[in-house]
């Protein structure tokens, strides 16, 4: 039966990409939950799944453990960050023979995807401040994924980021979390304990906290530093990375690790993740009127923060493209958290639906700018040169389909 | 003179960008050769009593909580009102001021009791565009809200603006924020200052006395640009 709904759900996804009505993946995920409400479940039996979540690298991070499984076993995945309901119903019926699914899983969706999937693994990245105006506070987050741990299945692992202490105090109550520092410093929403709302004392640089009640960093298992990845049974590696900036060499790290909880040798998932250089269109080439653009992903500070860091070694002109649809987040007010003076010194063109919020934040940063009407526009200021374009969620799709493919 | 601005507990109420707020009441000033400061209290730091203008953003819960743990020693603020002090305060920084606020578990939390108001839990959060009708001499006003609390006033005081679109304080009384001889407060975040160029003045100049016009178009372009599309 649920082959048939499969079936029937495909036709009319290919149908609904064609004729550009919808999404082909939602609509096909749409049809298959409509007819088969437990059709994950279902799809999910007899697999062995891996849930990645969190607020930034999800993508990235799911993108390099399928790689690195994807040597050993069939695998499927969702790719195009289809990452809500529909997109995981979609990514589980194709490749029927698969053993192995790795999915990408929203923050918010994740207990439904763990009751559902009874996953092997569940890798949690980080939580900060992202799209408020729909996931509301960083803590309300933290408190479903730890009551989402109650409910994982025996023999599951859990692959956590011990420096981010919201993570820690979600995943702490499981009896088998296996802990990861990248050596990310800091975290600007955590500056209260996720346990008991005392002020949280950070050391080390920002890389470790403890609080009055108890609560403190866990000892890690994992521990990346300058390349260089550290098991607890003094394993090493070095982990090399395709994709550019800090982010992508911890998730690598963690996508390693990962392979490792299915078999897999260190070296040989090394092997195959530092051959990945673009995921979904991030870090692609694209081609504007005259002008060459690298197109590269910010959703929120966090990785605004980042992504400014990764461009800044990058071309000299930059475009920034800030839109607010509901994917975006409506609320733009995060632009005034983001320290923009890496950009100084660059040329920079704004643009996107909120480019006059942008051009504000950037008059204040004194940061010298152009506003442009689009992308086009953009490339007109620029001309013949290679330029970097950070775009917001929904104009980074956008652009990503404009990607060469290599 | 050097007019002395303090950023309030900034790790613990800054959910919403309300940086911004300081940065550009800084950069307004800074335009128009204002010889001024920026004091940022940490949460370890002591609040000083006698600056001219103090500025209270947004926060989760528990750092509501724990912001007006800091800032009840010593009763600060208060003292900062009595020196002259004024104070520009967002959403949980506004809450904060009054009698009480809920926070998560049910929890009702004792405020500074600075302003006669209460906040209650209201269900769902108040999430998205807020405009009003000030009733102060300035240009509509434009922000962006998100809170889980609503309040009333306990007694007779000034609304910031009358609500045309969105929620403010809330509990059917159509009216955002408040306005008293030396506070200003709101819902609106966005930061409010960025988008509301003449509140952003007119807070100003309260302290500093009238202020030189200042050529910045970008701001009343995104003003005219958020008002319009609500
Ligand atoms: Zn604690």
């Amino acid at each position: 039966m649920l082959r048939i709904i499969i079936w029937v759900a495909s036709v009319l996804g290919w149908v609904s990409r064609v004729t550009k009505r919808g999404n082909g993946v939602m609509v096909t995920g749409r049809v298959i939950l409509k007819l088969s409400p437990h059709a994950v479940a279902t799809l999910a039996k007899n697999r062995k799944v891996v849930l990645i979540s969190g607020t930034n690298g999800k993508t990235t991070t799911t993108s390099l453990i399928y790689h690195a499984l994807a040597a050993q076993s069939k695998v499927v995945s969702n790719f195009t960050g289809a990452n809500l309901f529909a997109g995981l119903a979609t990514a589980l019926s194709k490749e029927m023979s698969a053993s192995v699914a790795v999915l990408e899983v929203d923050e918010m969706v994740l207990p439904w995807a763990i009751a559902q999937t009874k996953p092997e693994l569940v890798v949690l990245l980080n939580l900060g401040r992202d799209q408020l105006d729909r996931l509301s506070e960083v803590r309300i987050v933290a408190q479903k994924w730890k009551e989402a741990m109650k409910t994982l299945p025996p023999k599951c692992a859990v692959l956590a980021d011990a420096d981010d202490p919201f993570v820690t105090w979600a995943a702490r109550d499981w009896s088998d979390v296996i802990w990861f520092s990248s050596g990310a410093t800091g975290h600007i929403d955590a500056s209260t304990c996720p346990e008991c709302g005392a002020i949280l004392d950070w050391n080390d640089g920002g890389n470790d906290y403890v609080c009055e009640c108890g609560f403190r960093k866990p000892s890690v298992d994992w521990i990346l530093r300058s390349g260089e990845l550290t098991g607890p049974h003094n394993q090493k590696i070095t982990v090399h990375s395709a994709i550019p900036g800090f982010a992508a060499i911890g998730n690598a790290a963690r996508a390693i690790i990962a392979a490792g909880i299915f078999g897999i040798p260190l070296q040989e998932s090394a092997r195959s993740i530092a051959q990945v250089s673009s995921v979904g269109g991030r870090f692609g080439e694209l081609k504007i009127g005259k002008s060459t653009f690298r197109l590269l992903l910010s959703k929120n500070p966090a990785s605004w923060r980042e992504t400014l860091e990764t461009s800044a070694s990058g071309p000299n002109a930059v475009a920034l493209v800030v839109n607010a649809n509901t994917q975006d987040g409506k609320d733009t007010s995060w632009l005034w958290d983001v320290d923009f003076t890496p950009l100084r010194g660059r040329k920079v063109v704004v643009t996107g639906q909120r480019r006059l919020d942008v051009s504000a934040r950037l008059t204040v940063n004194e940061i010298p700018h152009q506003i442009a009407e689009d992308e086009a526009e953009a490339a007109e200021i620029f001309g013949a040169v290679q330029a970097d374009v950070i775009a917001s969620y929904t104009a980074f799709h956008r652009l990503a389909k404009l990607v060469k493919r290599s | 003179m050097t007019l002395a601005i303090v950023h309030l507990l900034p790790e613990l109420l800054g959910t919403y960008g309300d940086r911004g707020n300081v940065e550009i009441a800084s950069w307004r000033l800074k335009q128009r050769g204002i010889a001024h400061e920026v004091i940022t209290v940490g949460v370890w730091d002591k609040v000083p009593t006698s600056a001219d203008l103090y500025f209270l953003g947004g926060g989760e819960d528990d750092a509501q909580i724990a912001a007006r743990e800091i800032l009840e020693q010593d009763a600060a603020l208060q003292k900062a009102l009595n020196n002259g002090g004024h104070i520009f305060a967002v959403c949980a920084g506004f809450q904060l001021l009054g009698a009480s606020f809920p926070a998560s578990r049910k929890r009702t939390i004792t405020g500074l009791g600075i302003l006669p108001i209460e906040t209650l839990a209201t269900s769902p959060r108040s999430v998205g565009e807020i405009l009003s009708q000030p009733t102060i001499s300035v240009a509509t006003l434009t922000g962006f809200e998100n809170h889980g609390g609503q309040t009333r006033f306990l007694e007779e005081l000034q609304p910031l603006g009358r609500v045309l679109r969105g929620v403010g304080n809330g509990l059917h009384s159509n009216v955002d924020g408040v306005v008293t001889d030396q506070i200003i407060a709101t819902y609106m975040h966005g930061p409010a200052f960025a988008r509301n160029p003449e509140l952003a003045d007119w807070v100003l100049a309260r302290k500093v006395g009238e202020l030189a016009p200042l050529s910045a178009p970008i701001f009343n372009e995104l003003h005219a640009e958020r008002v319009a599309s609500n």
